[in-house]
């Protein structure tokens, strides 16, 4: 059976990432996209690459550095997964720029959105950019001469500057010299100016170049570029060295900002004195160098869409619904208490969570909260109710994950500011990022303690919740409460893991409950029953996951994937995966929500989960498996899930060639697109339960009558 | 003096079920369970935590615990009530904390127990094996309701803990025999590792040595051949749970001996390391989980049990349902304690009836005394035994029986007691006559203060109550008691004279109105209309 193939089992996940990448670019160059949509797509698919740059490729980098080569489950080797990422890189950088220059700015351009050099601005333009240099910039500016390439400035990863270079002044003995200048970061990038139509801009580099002569008096400037460095941030904490971790994390990013450059960026209009200049002082290989057409980086046109009002090239807004099953202002003890709450964030609003944390700050009868946070918005207000109940004496404990990778900084600040006003820090695992989403509030009832737990697929941040398509499920019920607590006590280190009721964790027994429950379909097809597998997550990387899948299909079981980003899994090939298919949805809210389905000969188990099927997820994260089992949650689920293959207008299906491709344009009627219908669905059922509230007379009584 | 104080609850609101919390420090883990007690007296666990510690390591092998295992001890204490604190568990009266075999019989004990204290304000109590004894007994009560097997025949009930296992004999649903033996999955796991037995024998040694002990054992207890055996540990439980997975947590399960025999022989042979990653149990429990199941199983055997019972119970049920009961006994283990006094009394031949009457009116005389001796109710199942076994001395000798009953009492085990107790009953029996507690009664000033004002007050009652049925009749005589205003009268019904009881008082000496501050006086009341006194 086990015949030699030519083709690997799985795919490269870096070569898999860039196809997701690609997807996203894709999503800018499609045409039926409104133009701003377009221009935010173009500048998710450079930040998304800057960070594969610093991750990804800084980690392959300094395997070949330290001279670990390895081979990959597909079977490629170091050396040759990043010569094919540089080639694909240079492809994709090629394929960005010629997207803005050729089409996006084309096209902005007729709608009266114009980016400007600053030699062709109009007088009084001109005149409005000169005063807000002399006035705002050049004072901030802190041009660094470079005698020796030993002098070279320390350079921030990722952060723009220009490299001048200086001509000796005529009658000097010196020779030629160079000199950085760092692009200041508290102005935009975009800079708009007076119009008399449309709307302006300017970049800010543009404007330092145009008058960069006035740094350097008497020495005149044969040229200047603009440039930026990527760093490698695959790096760490040493745990078991680690005995503050507070103070370790802050070296890890101070040795960030050290490391070596994986990349560099720089203007295609830079001369071979100027790029030999910048190879030599940064100490870049050639092939780390991508010589870019126009502005680099292109992550800074995220703003364009906000700058400008003309919403006619923007999506439709779909803002977040109530939930049906919420009622406004009700107490979220008593609507909990009432019945489980399924959350499909964004389509419905994640005002439900951050109420019933505000409620437990302020409820007079909650003992304790108890919540994992990961990463979280600026003036969260998640945070600032723990740090009021802290303040009113309850005992809030806060597992806030310090190694959320680039939100070390910002977790370590608000961390700092939860133990000031008295609420127990918890700074994760040795060994282990915490994952889990979940938060428990424990509160005295007439009668008993009740626990009322929240667990979520994605964090507890209320902004990222109107972009990210998350779960979450509220819960009273005992059992959950139960295994939460156990949880927590086993995250705090009050408690060994004990065995659980209903969840299942990682990296304890998540793994092995995701192979039982495969193995199972596998057994119950094996003697005729049906059996279905669905799932949507975002990576699927785990060679092992694969390999029981691979066996589900040999054995019959139908599986249908629904992968955001990398999957290593190759479908459709005969005698290997032909039941298994595989789609990606990109389009305007991130995939995020991961999902699990599985028939079980018609019982349906159904489970939202913060682990993707990658080995760091099953392995070294602290991740929950939570099975949802109220009916009509899992009826709501499952229509989810099926909803994704139904899609014809944002899916992508992967080939076995590990290509992706859209689905073929049925002609008829209006094509399917999930994210829509999730939204309408939404509306509908908000509106319904709104209607039904007006049929209902509810007498207002003064709140002293209220029981 | 002390005040029943209710759970502090803000004004207006229904009273709140009792939450509070056990600890049990074991050889290999502490842990803690906080629970909800309510109104009905329903038992909701809450909050499960454990956490592995050194202590058994440390004791079985040099005799002491170490410094570091008991800071982290204290560790996790600390934890533990940070936990319980959340739940608002942060009074003395709703914390119960006890430490087994590996701290009781550490050298440094009492200056661990004081570090604990110390860091943690909980105070640790080391508890004894008969103590053992009877919170396993407890703790399996809601198990074992309704399990017929056990109402009749025999049936043996073990706890195979890390350093001690716990032995009760049940014949016809009472306990004949409890003991509390130095066999325990840990030490014979610390045994093991002294021997260095290459892994190849590791298996012979294991069984040879488990062999000796648990052959020892069988000569002790006092039945060749029982009906089933009740295995009460961590051990059976997961065994249980592989035998039997769909195992309902409130259910007693029932174990086939050949099934859990192959088990056993399977796991034993599993290496330590193995068993944790494949059965997801902790490294502490992995390393008796082989131990424990061969004990259990040898035990099986040599008593031909034919099944094994596994009830998911465990030492921290018995404390909370003794928690539960309060100051008080549970009543099932009062009666198993009576009974065990009562058999402890044949073996002397002692005059049951009597006994009985005496301890009767005793206990009637204790519940009328409340306001004056204000002891805990617990002291009334104390003085009921000293009741039932004060004439046991008479099998040694007549004369002085008092003093023989007091060391054949100190000499003996009592289901579920502590030395401590036993000691007060020995001394309440030996002063029912004769001299009363004297100075240089090294017995009496061995106690502690409270012990010796407790046992002057028992053997005050016991005295009167002896009084009263002197005359050793066949039926127990109708009695009430009452204080008056200087005296306390105890009224006797349907009774002509009483010359000879108050005889008998007066021989017994005026102890009670030493101890007490007023005589007693003995009123006979008529049939019918009844009110006249006697001078």
């Amino acid at each position: 059976m086990a015949k030699p193939r030519k083709e690997p089992l799985f795919f490269n996940r870096e070569l898999s990432w860039l196809e997701f990448n690609r997807r996203v670019l894709e999503e800018a160059m499609d045409p039926t996209v409104p133009l701003l949509e377009r221009v935010k797509f173009l500048s998710i698919s450079s930040s998304n690459l800057d960070e594969f740059f610093m991750v990804r490729v800084g980690g392959l980098q300094q395997l070949l550095d330290e001279g670990k080569t390895r081979f990959d489950p597909s079977g490629l080797s170091t050396v040759r997964q990043l010569s094919i990422i540089r080639r694909r890189t240079h492809q994709m950088v090629a394929d960005q720029y010629g997207c803005l220059l050729h089409e996006l700015e084309v096209l902005l351009a007729e709608a009266e959105i114009r980016r400007l050099h600053v030699q062709n601005l109009r007088p009084q333009q001109r005149e409005y950019v000169e005063q807000l240099f002399e006035g705002d910039i050049y004072p901030v500016l802190a041009p660094i001469a470079i005698e020796s390439s030993a002098t070279f400035p320390l350079l921030r990863g990722l952060a723009l500057n220009l490299a001048v270079r200086l001509k000796p002044a005529q009658d000097s003995p010196r020779k030629q010299r160079y000199a950085v200048v760092a692009v200041p970061r508290q102005f935009a990038r975009l800079i708009p100016v007076p119009a008399t139509e449309g709307f302006q801009y300017v970049l800010i580099e543009d404007v330092i170049g145009a008058f960069v002569e006035k740094l350097f008096p008497g020495e005149p400037v044969a040229e200047w570029v603009p440039f930026r460095i990527t760093r490698n941030a695959d790096m760490s904490v040493r745990e078991d060295q680690a005995n503050d971790l507070l103070a370790q994390m802050r070296e890890v990013l101070q040795a960030r900002r050290h490391s070596a450059c994986v990349r560099l960026e720089v203007s295609d209009t830079a001369t071979y004195l100027m790029l030999k200049f910048l190879k030599g002082a940064l100490q870049v290989r050639e092939e780390s160098v991508s010589r870019v057409p126009g502005p680099i980086d292109l992550s800074a046109y995220a703003a364009l869409p906000r700058m400008v009002a003309y919403e006619e090239l923007k999506d439709q807004p779909w803002s977040p619904q109530p939930s049906p099953q919420v009622t406004p202002n009700d107490s979220m003890f008593d609507v909990i208490a009432r019945k489980d709450v399924l959350l499909v964030h964004p389509y419905e609003s994640f005002e439900p969570v951050v109420r019933l944390i505000n409620q437990a700050a302020d409820d007079p009868d909650v003992l304790a909260i108890k919540q994992i946070l990961y990463r979280t918005s600026e003036n969260s207000p998640i945070v600032a109710a723990l740090a009021r109940a802290a303040g009113k004496g309850k005992h809030v404990t806060a597992v806030v994950e310090l190694k959320a990778r680039f939100d070390e900084a910002r977790n370590i600040e608000w961390a700092k500011e939860l133990e000031l006003a008295g609420v127990q820090v918890i700074y994760g695992l040795k060994w282990l990022k915490t994952h889990a989403k979940v938060c428990i509030i424990v509160r005295r009832e007439p009668g008993d303690v009740r626990r009322y737990c929240h667990f979520g697929t994605g964090n507890y941040n209320e902004i990222t919740a109107t972009l990210y398509s998350d779960i979450g499920l509220m819960t009273c019920n005992e059992d959950f409460g139960v295994d939460a607590t156990a949880f927590f006590n086993s995250i705090t280190g009050y408690s060994q893991p004990i065995a659980y009721r209903k969840l299942e964790a990682a990296p304890l027994g998540l793994r092995a409950k995701l192979l039982d429950l495969i193995e199972s379909e596998i057994q119950r097809r094996k003697q005729g029953q049906k059996a279905l597998i669905m799932a949507k997550i975002n990576s699927l990387v785990d060679p092992q996951i694969i390999q029981t899948l691979y066996k589900a299909s040999q054995a019959g079981v139908k599986i249908q994937l629904n992968v955001r980003g990398i999957c290593s899994l190759r479908p459709g090939v005969r005698g290997l995966s032909e039941n298994i298919s595989v789609v990606s949805i990109v389009d305007r809210f991130l995939e995020h929500a991961r999902v699990l389905y599985f028939h079980h000969g018609g019982e349906s188990l159904v489970f939202i989960s913060s682990a993707d099927w990658m080995p760091r997820n099953l392995d070294r994260r602290v991740e929950l498996l939570v099975p949802v089992e109220d009916r009509d949650h899992q009826q709501r689920l499952i229509a989810m899930l099926n909803l994704c293959f139904e899609d014809t207008a944002k899916v992508r299906t992967l080939m076995p060639d590990g290509g992706y491709v859209r689905a073929p344009s049925s002609g008829q009627g209006k094509p399917v697109r999930f994210q829509e219908a999730m939204y309408r669905l939404g509306r509908e059922a908000a509106q319904r339960a709104q209607t039904d509230r007006y049929t209902v007379f509810e007498p207002q009584r003064p709140a002293s009558a209220a029981s | 003096m002390r005040k029943q104080t209710p759970t502090s609850q803000p004004p207006g609101t229904t009273p709140a079920a009792r939450t509070l919390a056990v600890i049990d420090i074991g050889a290999s883990a502490m842990r803690l369970r906080i629970a909800e007690i309510g109104a009905d007296g329903e038992v909701r666990a809450l909050e499960s935590l454990q956490h592995a510690v050194h202590l058994g390591k440390d004791t079985f092998t040099t005799g002491r615990i170490q410094t570091e295992t008991v800071e982290e001890c204290v560790k996790i204490l600390k934890g533990f009530r940070r936990i319980m604190t959340e739940y608002g568990v942060t009074q003395p009266d709703q914390i119960r904390a006890v430490a087994t075999s590996a701290v009781r019989e550490a050298e440094n004990r009492e200056s661990v127990l004081d570090r604990l204290y110390m860091s943690t304000q909980i105070n640790v109590e080391a508890i004894e094996g008969t103590e053992e004894n009877r919170l396993t007994y407890i703790a399996i009560q809601d198990a074992l309701r309704g399990e017929k097997r056990l109402k009749k025949g025999k049936a043996i009930i073990v706890d195979i803990g890390g350093g001690s296992t716990e032995l009760l004999l049940l014949e016809e649903g009472c306990v004949t025999f409890a003991h509390s033996f130095r066999l325990g999955a840990l030490r014979i796991r610390e045994t093991l590792e002294t021997y260095r037995a290459p892994t190849d024998r590791v298996r012979a040694v294991l069984d040879q040595h488990i062999r000796r002990v648990v052959d020892q054992l069988r000569h002790t207890v006092p039945v060749k051949q029982v009906e089933a055996m009740v295995a009460v540990s961590g051990d059976a439980q997961f065994a249980a749970s592989l035998l039997s997975p769909s195992w309902a947590s409130d259910r007693l399960v029932s174990l086939e001996l050949k099934g859990f025999c192959e088990l056993a022989d399977k796991l034993a042979t599993v290496p330590v390391d193995d068993l944790v990653r494949q059965y997801r149990i902790p490294y502490q429990e992995a390393e008796t989980l082989g131990p424990a199941l061969l004990v259990c199983e040898q035990l099986a055997r040599v008593f031909a049990a034919k099944s094994i019972l596994v009830p998911k119970a465990s030492l921290r049920d018995g404390l909370i349902q003794e928690m539960v009961a309060g100051s008080t006994w549970t009543e099932e283990f009062a009666v198993q304690a009576i009974y065990s006094a009562v058999t402890l009394g044949k073996k002397y031949s002692f005059d049951r009836r009597h006994a009985e009457h005496v301890a009767e009116l005793s206990a009637q005389m204790f519940r009328a005394l409340l306001a004056e001796h204000k002891l805990d109710p617990r002291y009334e199942l104390l003085l009921r035994i000293a009741a039932l076994l004060h004439e046991i001395g008479n099998y040694v000798s007549d004369r002085s029986h008092h003093k023989h009953s007091m060391y054949l009492i100190l000499n003996s085990d009592l289901f579920g007691l502590r030395r401590k107790d036993i000691a007060l009953i020995a001394l309440t029996a030996r002063y029912h006559r004769r001299a009363t507690p004297q100075p240089y009664h090294e017995e009496y000033q061995a106690l502690d203060r409270d012990s010796r004002i407790a046992v002057a007050k028992l053997a005050a009652i016991l005295r009167v109550a002896d009084a009263l049925e002197r005359s050793h009749l066949p039926e127990q005589r109708a009695v009430s008691f009452a204080r008056e205003k200087n005296q306390f009268v105890a009224t006797v019904h349907d009774v002509q004279d009483l010359t000879l009881e108050r005889l008998a008082l007066k021989e017994k000496g005026n102890m009670f109105e030493e101890v007490f501050g007023v005589p007693v006086l003995l009123r006979a009341a008529r049939a019918a209309k009844s009110e006249s006194a006697h001078g």
